[in-house]
């Protein structure tokens, strides 16, 4: 090993192993950190943000570990050695470098981020809207037409808009399969679209779902029962839903006819 | 020795005395305007609770001095042990010296980090296996709610201990500015911990966030957990108080602020956040309290107030009240990183620099909190790259570290070892952050797993290993013996591996879908299976079994400090060669730390020159 620490083979060395180990990190927290089914666009959007901030956490993690155990390993005492180290007190071309590297870094992933951001909030003016009823400990989910369900139903390939509302605490509207989360706040309408994409079927057919369905699950603490407040979610493609939605009318309001109902649903 | 010649035990006389006047004194007025019953639960022990405290005070004797200057007595300043009676009770009583007070803090905020990991376990049980076993959702959301707050006690109390204890002897100074008030500040903490602890009695469930309206909800609890947090607040906003006026006021001759040990910027950073941001929490909270105890609305919309307005003031005080956890902590790392890799600390003004715009950068970043919860949406996009913002000073304080260590000459000691795993922790803490700065990747993982994982590695990272380093790293000098250094190598070793499983579990339970606090989790969680780790139930015993092994390191530790109290090897005054003041003195410090005054006449790391960062006086001077 060459005597000085600002000798170029040390810099040569801890490049590759930061380069290796940037990898490695990078194929093992793909392993260790998986999303749910991808059910929504939103998903999509979220996990390759998701994996971005991944490739670039395995690189920062890399290079302050590899450097750091670089040192423990070459610039330990030797037995004996009971001298100081070189007197270096730093250097401000230096400070100045890794001051404004990330300080880059960040708007970079700040522009990143609005742009998700924007994806994901897109609204659209054929939304089905679906209005969410939180209470302790229950959903309640209320469609056109006064239609009621404890089953959320929303159609596939289609902009979903839901309006949060909630009858005492607060609680939050959580589909992982969806990555949406929002709080479902008293006092207030709050919202969240999303554009399911994987259908009820699709998702039982994938071999590990032991077949269970997608489900709301509430993720804001609410109280004694919050760790059981769920109800299931369908998803079904778009003559499925508009076909139950009509079901469901004529169940609220029998007199509807069949030229009312073609004119009320999308 | 008779009992009651034991402050703590006047103390507590004085707590409950004082709970049940005011206990009685509200069923008196309940009787007297025609309430059915006198007593009644949640007015009776707020009023006796604030009673009791007061109690505690006056008989632990906080109050004693201050209530002699008010009928014009002298108090002379007593130093040493109570006279007649052994050195230890001292300990247990109001003692105005700071290294009593800083023992007295840090062992009192060891105690809770027993308590609120107690908590932790008892859950955490639980949650090794899917379905209910022994804990009822209602005791489990006491519980887990529990732990956050004792854990936070721990917290701020050990940072405590760590100021009081270091800075004035980093300063050379006899003591620190206001040595009543710092006596004072610490044993407001103790009728705080009485009443976080008494809050199980009746229960709580809102988390450590307690976000109305499920706070205005719920049982009595919850008030004596807002009384609780009142006066630990109280203790912090006087703590910080006295350090600023410590640090500003009583360093010695030639040392000017840049040359300071950096342990000191760190406090003094700490300090200026602790006594700006306390009172939003304390404001919160006692809206909450008034809200119950009186009926006000300020977060009940039918009563036209706002919930979301809680979170806004709750996370303006705890969002800065994460960087009082770890900025002392990223302190120690600085402080004692170039002693054992006998080299200066480097870009020693940014380090100092960094840790005030993280501070700063502190108050800007709150709403990062509440993506989910509702506020404008725009909003948003600013707490987003505010948040983002706090990489680049935590980043200068990474990377000099690395520089520090670079061509240095290092050894691996035990405090050394917590410093280099504190890094590795912390850095993963900080890591994780940016996934949850951006708002799209944040929606899922918010409220999750994930950001347990993150929130554990930070604190870890940035207080527990540091704590732990800082107890090793000044045990010679506290207790003139040195540790096993066996014993001190077995305990890093196994607390490190296994609170990287825990940490890197939660993440993994996080991602899957895990939300937090929950009671009870659905096995494999809507079947959804981690083809490479398994089902999510695999990964809760893991951090489960990583918990009590981490639970084991820390007892062997306190079975290591106390043995080694009495059998360690004598340590001489400095056993790792540093050059910072207090260990130019002997070991244990006597009472009064400095026989002769420094001056400041170096850089306070300037390892592989000659010379020295401070000098002490020829002639003895200014004793008493
Ligand atoms: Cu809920
Ligand atoms: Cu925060």
């Amino acid at each position: 090993m060459p005597k000085s620490s600002t000798h170029p083979r040390h810099f040569i060395i801890v490049g590759v192993l930061v380069a290796i180990v940037t990898l490695v990190l990078y194929v093992v927290l793909e392993r260790a950190l998986p999303m749910p089914a991808q059910a929504s666009l939103e998903a999509l959007t979220i996990d390759w943000l998701f994996g971005l901030h991944m490739l670039v956490l395995s690189f920062l993690f890399a290079l302050v570990v590899v450097f750091m155990v670089y040192s423990i390993v070459v610039f330990r005492r030797r037995e004996g050695d009971d001298t100081d180290g070189e007197h270096i007190e730093g250097s401000t071309s230096i400070e100045i470098a890794w001051t404004v590297i990330p300080l880059i870094l960040v708007v970079i992933f700040a522009f990143i981020g609005f742009k998700t951001l924007n994806d994901i909030t897109r609204q659209d003016p054929n939304s089905v809207v679906i209005k969410a009823h939180a209470q302790q400990w229950q959903w309640q989910f209320e469609y056109e037409g006064g239609v009621i369900s404890d089953t959320l139903v929303v159609p596939l390939q289609h902009r979903v808009h839901i309006e949060l509302d909630s009858k005492d605490v607060i609680h939050s509207f959580f589909v992982s399969e969806f990555r949406v989360k929002q709080d479902a706040v008293p006092g207030m309408v709050t919202h969240v679209d999303f554009t399911p994409i994987m259908s009820t079927e699709e998702y039982l057919a994938i071999a590990d779902r032991k077949g269970e369905e997608m489900k709301v699950r509430c993720a804001e603490l609410c109280g004694l029962s919050h760790w059981s407040m769920m109800a299931p979610v369908r998803v079904v493609p778009e003559n499925e839903f508009t076909a139950w939605l009509h079901r469901e009318m004529v169940k609220v309001n029998p007199a509807l006819t069949k030229a009312d109902l073609s004119k009320t649903s999308n | 020795m008779s009992l009651m010649k034991l402050g703590l035990v006047r103390g507590l006389i004085g707590e409950v005395v004082g709970a049940l006047a005011g206990v009685f004194v509200v069923m008196l007025i309940r009787a007297a305007t025609g309430y059915e019953s006198a007593y009644s639960a949640e007015p009776c022990w707020v009023i006796g609770l604030l009673s009791g405290s007061i109690g505690f005070l006056i008989g632990v004797g906080a109050l004693t001095d201050w209530s002699k200057w008010w009928v014009g007595q002298e108090t002379p300043m007593h130093h040493g042990p109570p006279v007649g009676q052994p050195a230890w009770t001292r300990y247990f009583g109001v003692d105005y010296n700071h290294k009593v007070i800083g023992i007295q803090y840090g062992v009192t905020g060891f105690i809770m980090l027993m308590i609120g990991g107690g908590f932790a376990l008892l859950f955490r049980t639980e949650l090794a296996r899917s379905g209910l076993q022994f804990l009822q959702p209602a005791t489990y959301n006491t519980v887990m709610s529990m732990h956050g707050w004792a854990a936070l006690f721990s917290i701020l109390i050990g940072v405590g201990g760590m100021a009081n204890y270091i800075v004035p002897l980093m300063l050379g100074a006899e003591d620190m500015a206001f040595p009543r008030l710092n006596a004072f500040a610490y044993w407001i903490n103790v009728p705080a911990i009485i009443s976080l602890l008494a809050s199980t009695y009746y229960g709580w469930d809102g988390g450590w966030t307690v976000y109305p309206p499920l706070s205005l909800r719920g049982g009595a609890g919850y008030q004596f957990v807002f009384i609780a947090i009142f006066l630990l607040g109280f203790s912090s906003i006087l703590g910080s108080l006295n350090i600023i006026a410590t640090i500003i006021r009583m360093r010695p001759p030639g040392m000017s602020l840049f040359r300071m040990p950096i342990f000191c910027w760190a406090v003094m950073a700490t300090s200026f956040l602790q006594l700006t941001a306390t009172q939003f929490i304390a404001q919160a909270f006692l809206m909450l309290s008034v809200s119950r105890a009186l009926g006000m609305g300020f977060f009940d919309p039918a009563k036209g107030g706002d919930p979301i307005l809680f979170q806004h003031l709750f996370w303006f005080y705890s969002h800065p009240a994460v960087y009082v956890f770890v900025l002392p902590g990223l302190g120690i790392i600085s402080e004692i990183l170039p002693v054992f890799c006998r080299k200066p600390l480097f870009g020693y003004r940014w380090v100092a620099l960094s840790s005030v715009g993280i501070a700063l950068v502190g108050f800007i970043v709150w709403g990062h909190h509440m993506f989910t919860s509702g506020y404008a949406p725009y909003l948003r996009v600013w707490f987003m790259i505010s948040t983002l913002l706090v990489a680049v000073p935590t980043g200068v304080k990474f990377f000099s570290w690395l520089g520090t260590m670079w061509g240095g000459k290092l050894t691996f000691p035990t405090p050394m070892l917590f410093v280099l795993g504190a890094i590795s922790v912390f850095l993963l803490g900080g890591l994780s952050g940016p996934v949850l700065a951006t708002v799209a990747s944040d929606q899922p993982l918010q409220d999750s797993y994930f950001v347990l994982g993150h929130f554990h590695a930070t604190i870890f990272g940035g207080f527990v290993f540091p704590f732990f380093a800082a107890i090793y790293y000044w045990y010679p000098k506290i207790t003139g013996r040195m540790y096993n250094e066996t014993m001190g190598k077995i305990h890093f070793w196994i607390m490190t591996p296994a609170f990287w499983v825990m940490s890197l579990g939660q993440m993994t339970a996080g991602t899957m879908g895990m939300r937090r606090r929950i009671a009870d989790y659905e096995q494999g969680l809507a079947g959804f299976v981690n083809p490479h780790l398994g089902t999510i139930e695999v990964i809760h015993m893991a951090i489960t079994l990583s918990a009590f092994v981490i639970a084991f390191g820390i007892l062997l530790m306190i079975y290591n400090l106390f043995h080694s109290a009495e059998m360690g090897k004598v340590a001489g005054s400095n056993p790792w060669r540093s050059r910072s003041p207090e260990w130019q003195i002997p070991s244990p410090i006597p009472e009064h730390s400095y026989a002769r005054p420094i001056t400041v006449v170096g850089e306070p790391y300037d390892y592989g020159l000659p010379g020295s960062y401070v000098t002490m006086a020829g002639a003895a001077a200014g004793d008493d």
